[in-house]
């Protein structure tokens, strides 16, 4: 424990190093709610509605934060390590590279969990943002579209030999989700043809999920989001596995 | 009776079409030093890596402190250190992180203080990785092997890049660990290296064992495939090796300059 605590650590060192991350996951979501807070203010979503527009903008930078760690930050850093062959070098040690890997995933759900607590934080004081629904309930749907987003990034680490295709998997999923999903734009802006695009994507999924939990929702009435979130997550997890299996390491 | 270390029996390793290594079969025991030396693609790396656990071999048995490197390879580096021919560091970790990241990996490591010191690189401790120069690495390379306290130690290309001084250093540094009963195995393409390093040789062609032996042993064996016109009595090793391996046509220029 001791051993992987450390890892953790110089792993944590490297993310705040790499700036990409630590940018996007803890400040970037940040600069967006005060941004778009000072803009749009936080009225009412609709007349005679108690939901607010800071009440579903949260749960979708919540989103964004998640998608920042587990479709770019820890997939960029795990293709450049199998790229260079830096984990051929960790497997010549009494650890191998599965002890990396599990760091590397481990602190970038850290960098997740702390960019989501520092945006309601900011929510709370700035917005007086409340978590309507149960705390357990929003932590699981959290869980469940953060484990979505970092299986979907490990699967394109998985895609081709080099790095190449896979930070232009990341890169293309991330970017078009982020505007697409509404994690950052409300998708009932959108023209009825981008909203079918927007269904085709797993991020509008996860943003459904939170945005509804956030607002008190059971997890009942999310069914749809809960099946294709937990079933893209057993199929990109196991697809990448098994292309992984394939690979030459050395 | 001596402790074998190594034992590699048959081992046959093939990527695609191309059959790397064939039958190969060599042992290894405490306080020895094997060089495995041949060509460029003789399949020196290829044999090293089955030894490593890195790569799974096609058939054959291989046998690292008695057990299946590939199976059991965190076991074995419990007790081996390695120095690949091509490693790469995360590129903005420092020297002294990743010396400390591999401290926490062996539950009796060295001190890496005086490892860095003794390869002179501890003016390097805050420099990151990727902005060590090739000598430096190599440096860094064996300062990680050496983390570990190993009882066997795995050197690809050791030397390759090193100025004249920081070669004649790893030398003394490698009798030093020997005399601590560590085995080495090491590929490398400097015979001179080879003749004052190594008690026995592994000598691969295209694949395919050639010899396995003592050093007097291949003196012996080359003798025997050289024309006695060509047999230089008392030459070095590098005389001998240039005379067994095949020719490259004579480079003339022609046409060029």
């Amino acid at each position: 424990m001791r051993r992987f605590a450390f890892t953790c650590r110089i792993e944590f060192c490297l993310l705040v190093r790499n700036f990409f991350g630590f940018f996007f996951g803890l400040i970037f979501p940040l600069m967006m709610l005060i941004l778009f807070g000072s803009i749009f203010g936080n009225e009412s979503i609709a007349p005679g509605s108690d939901l607010r527009m800071m009440d579903l903008s949260i749960p979708g930078y919540s989103v964004m934060v998640m998608g920042v760690a587990g479709l770019m930050s820890f997939p960029l850093t795990m293709a450049e390590c199998k790229e260079k062959k830096i984990y051929k070098r960790f497997d010549a040690t009494p650890v191998g590279k599965k002890h990396m890997i599990l760091a590397q995933i481990t602190v970038n759900l850290l960098l997740a969990a702390a960019g989501i607590l520092i945006l309601w934080l900011a929510g709370k004081i700035l917005y007086q943002v409340q978590i309507r629904g149960s705390l357990l309930l929003a932590g699981a749907a959290g869980l469940l579209s953060m484990t979505s987003m970092f299986s979907m990034g490990f699967f394109f680490t998985a895609v081709g030999k080099g790095a190449k295709i896979s930070h232009l998997l990341c890169y293309l999923s991330y970017f078009l989700m982020l505007f697409l999903s509404g994690a950052t734009v409300p998708d009932l802006l959108f023209p009825e043809s981008v909203q079918k695009i927007a269904g085709l994507l797993p991020m509008t999924y996860a943003v459904d999920l939170m945005q509804g939990i956030f607002a008190g929702d059971g997890l009942g009435m999310h069914k749809k989001e809960l099946l294709v979130l937990g079933g893209l997550t057993i199929v990109f997890t196991a697809a990448g596995a098994l292309l992984y299996r394939k690979k030459d390491w050395a | 009776m001596a402790q074998a270390i190594v034992e590699v029996e048959h081992l046959n390793l093939s990527y695609k079409n191309v059959r790397a290594v064939q039958e190969v079969s060599f042992m290894l025991e405490r306080g020895e030093a094997l060089a495995v030396i041949g060509p460029n693609g003789s399949g020196k790396t290829s044999t090293i890596e089955c030894v490593e656990g890195l790569r799974k071999p096609d058939s054959g048995s291989v046998r690292v402190f008695g057990k299946d490197p590939w199976r059991r390879r965190g076991e074995i580096y419990r007790q081996t250190g390695v120095q690949l021919q091509e490693t790469e560091y995360p590129a903005k970790i420092r020297v002294e992180e990743l010396c400390r990241l591999f401290e926490h990996f062996y539950e009796r490591p060295a001190d890496w203080q005086s490892l860095l010191r003794q390869m002179d690189l501890e003016d390097k401790r805050k420099r990151p990785a990727g902005k060590l120069s090739g000598g430096e690495k190599q440096r860094l390379s064996v300062v990680l092997a050496l983390m570990g306290r190993p009882k066997l130690i795995i050197l690809d290309e050791l030397t390759t890049g090193l100025d004249p001084e920081v070669r004649q250093n790893m030398w003394t540094m490698l009798r030093a660990i020997r005399e601590h009963g560590v085995a080495v195995l090491l590929v490398s393409h400097y015979m001179d290296e080879v003749e004052a390093l190594a008690d026995k040789l592994l000598y691969l062609d295209e694949g395919r064992q050639r010899f396995f032996g003592s050093q007097p042993a291949f003196r012996q064996w080359a003798k025997s495939r050289l024309s006695p016109d060509v047999w230089q009595e008392g030459g070095t090793l590098e005389q001998l090796y240039l005379q067994l391996v095949p020719k490259t046509e004579r480079i003339t220029m022609e046409g060029i300059l």
